[in-house]
């Protein structure tokens, strides 16, 4: 689905990795990394010095970037809710493209766990969690191919990250989509992702299943850095 | 009602010399570090006053097809670079604003003059140019600093706009709708209060030289509600002209390099 071929983009130098239809890939590496500098490569918010990236086979900027970015959707760290309602946010992504049904709106809320009372909710009366969850249904409403996450947990407290990775994880079974998600939380990436990605000095230090990136590390790297 | 040229003499000038000490004085007091600052621009700003009313004086014996042309563009250029000032790191800011207060200083031109507002005469045209062309070269860069601070502040939803398929245009809708409010804001203020809060300038000029109050209100009139729109055009056309170089071809957001 993903082809990313010797691409460099400060931090990141000559990196070639594939990413399959409907892969849990969970990417993890030290701040600084270039982890949601990759996310921003795969969602051209950001273009790479150097090196190619393939989408569905086709090279992306072969693509209509709004098209892309429709296909390719992405959840930032911080939720950056647009002022207005719930609705209004939700059915921000479809208008673009004149594709956005009310009835749309309620399924969307039922995919983050909110009752549907929210809808008309101002965003600002929202609480952390909420504004979350607003945004990766934001998110979802485009109908997105792949779902890109950039620590969407990394904000909230214990016990509302919980909440938002159950959400995840239910709408990964329901939905069967390719996810990337940049999480630091290794226990985040057991429940969630089933290949990881370690980047770190400017590289792809390993790449393998989950259990046995955390449980067997190959890499010096990766073991100072689940130990650390 | 007798007609009053008000004569301030030399000597009561020089008693204005109070009115800068005051706020160097609150600056020594208060450590503002503003005492260069104060002593320097009030100094400026008598020069300069003096020296236009030399110029003025040269300029309205000038045949109106001369003078009126050549103070106009001396002014649209200075204003050009000075509200250049607030957005220098933008690119191609200079032909914007330069052709935003050629535009805005053309069209209320023809307004005024198309309409019989006012006479073809340096020193009608002359005065209330300066007006108009200062009012939008403030909220040129009124609208440019805004702009600015708003994309800074905004990064985060202009990228989640972004990420969604919106065109830079519709990423930034809400910057732009924000800018040129911020802009227009302190004239449409102006404009509510006008006569009640303070009685602007130029009515209060006509007044003290003898013109009736009903004839000075008529003038006054003329040269705020083109103040008005000449303000409004000209913050929308800035506007409207540089939001785009916060992106790149690639629908991106980036820092504009000037």
């Amino acid at each position: 689905m993903f082809r990313f071929e010797k691409v460099s983009q400060d931090p990141l130098t000559n990196l070639t990795f594939t990413i399959q239809k409907k892969e849990k890939v969970i990417l993890f590496g030290p701040s600084g990394a270039g982890k949601s500098t990759l996310l921003y490569l795969f969602n051209r918010l950001s273009e790479p010095d150097s090196g190619s990236i393939y989408f569905n086979g086709k090279p992306i900027n072969e693509y209509s970037v709004t098209e892309l970015r429709k296909n390719v959707g992405l959840v930032l760290q911080a939720p950056h809710l647009f002022p207005g309602t719930v609705l209004d946010n939700l059915k921000y992504g479809p208008s673009l493209f004149g594709e956005w049904e009310d009835k749309n709106a309620k399924t969307l809320l039922e995919y983050v766990q909110l009752p549907s009372s929210y809808l008309h909710k101002d965003v600002s009366q929202l609480s952390g969690g909420e504004e979350q969850r607003v945004s990766l249904a934001r998110t979802l409403a485009n109908s997105p191919e792949v779902l890109l996450l950039d620590e969407p947990t990394s904000a909230l407290d214990y016990q509302t990250a919980e909440e938002i990775e159950e959400v995840l994880e239910g709408l990964i079974k329901e939905h069967e989509m390719t996810m990337v998600m940049v999480t630091h939380n290794l226990n985040q990436a057991r429940r969630l992702g089933d290949r990881g990605l370690f980047i770190m000095d400017g590289g792809l230090q390993e790449d393998g299943t989950i259990p046995d990136m955390l449980d067997h590390p190959k890499n010096e790297k990766l073991l100072n850095f689940i130990e650390g | 009602m007798n007609a009053l040229t008000p004569e301030v003499s030399n000597q009561s000038l020089f008693f204005l010399i109070i009115f800068v000490i005051i706020p160097l004085t609150l600056s020594y007091f208060y450590q503002l570090g503003l005492g260069k600052n104060v002593l320097w621009s009030a100094f400026r700003g008598t020069v300069q006053l003096f020296a236009i009313g030399y110029i003025l004086t040269y300029l309205f014996d000038l045949p109106a097809r001369l003078g009126i042309p050549l103070m106009v563009g001396i002014m649209i250029i200075i204003a050009t670079f000075h509200a250049r000032q607030k957005g220098k790191e933008l690119p191609h800011v200079l032909p914007v604003i330069f052709i935003s207060l050629l535009f805005v200083e053309g069209s209320v031109l023809t307004m005024w003059l198309v309409f019989d507002m006012v006479q073809f005469r340096p020193s009608e045209v002359i005065p209330m140019s300066g007006m108009v062309i200062g009012n939008s070269m403030v909220a040129m860069g009124l609208a440019l600093e805004r702009m600015k601070s708003e994309f800074r502040d905004n990064n985060g939803r202009l990228l989640a706009a972004l990420s969604l398929g919106a065109e830079p245009k519709q990423a930034s809708h809400l910057i732009v709708q924000r800018t040129l409010h911020a802009a227009l804001i302190p004239n449409v203020d102006r404009l509510k209060t006008i006569g009640l809060v303070q009685l602007p300038g130029m009515m209060t000029g006509l007044i003290l030289g003898g013109v009736e109050p009903v004839m000075a209100i008529k003038y006054q009139l003329v040269i705020s509600l083109s103040i008005f729109s000449s303000v409004s055009i000209s913050a929308m056309f800035v506007t409207l002209a540089m939001y785009r170089y916060f992106f790149n071809k690639n629908k991106q957001l980036i820092e504009p390099e000037g």
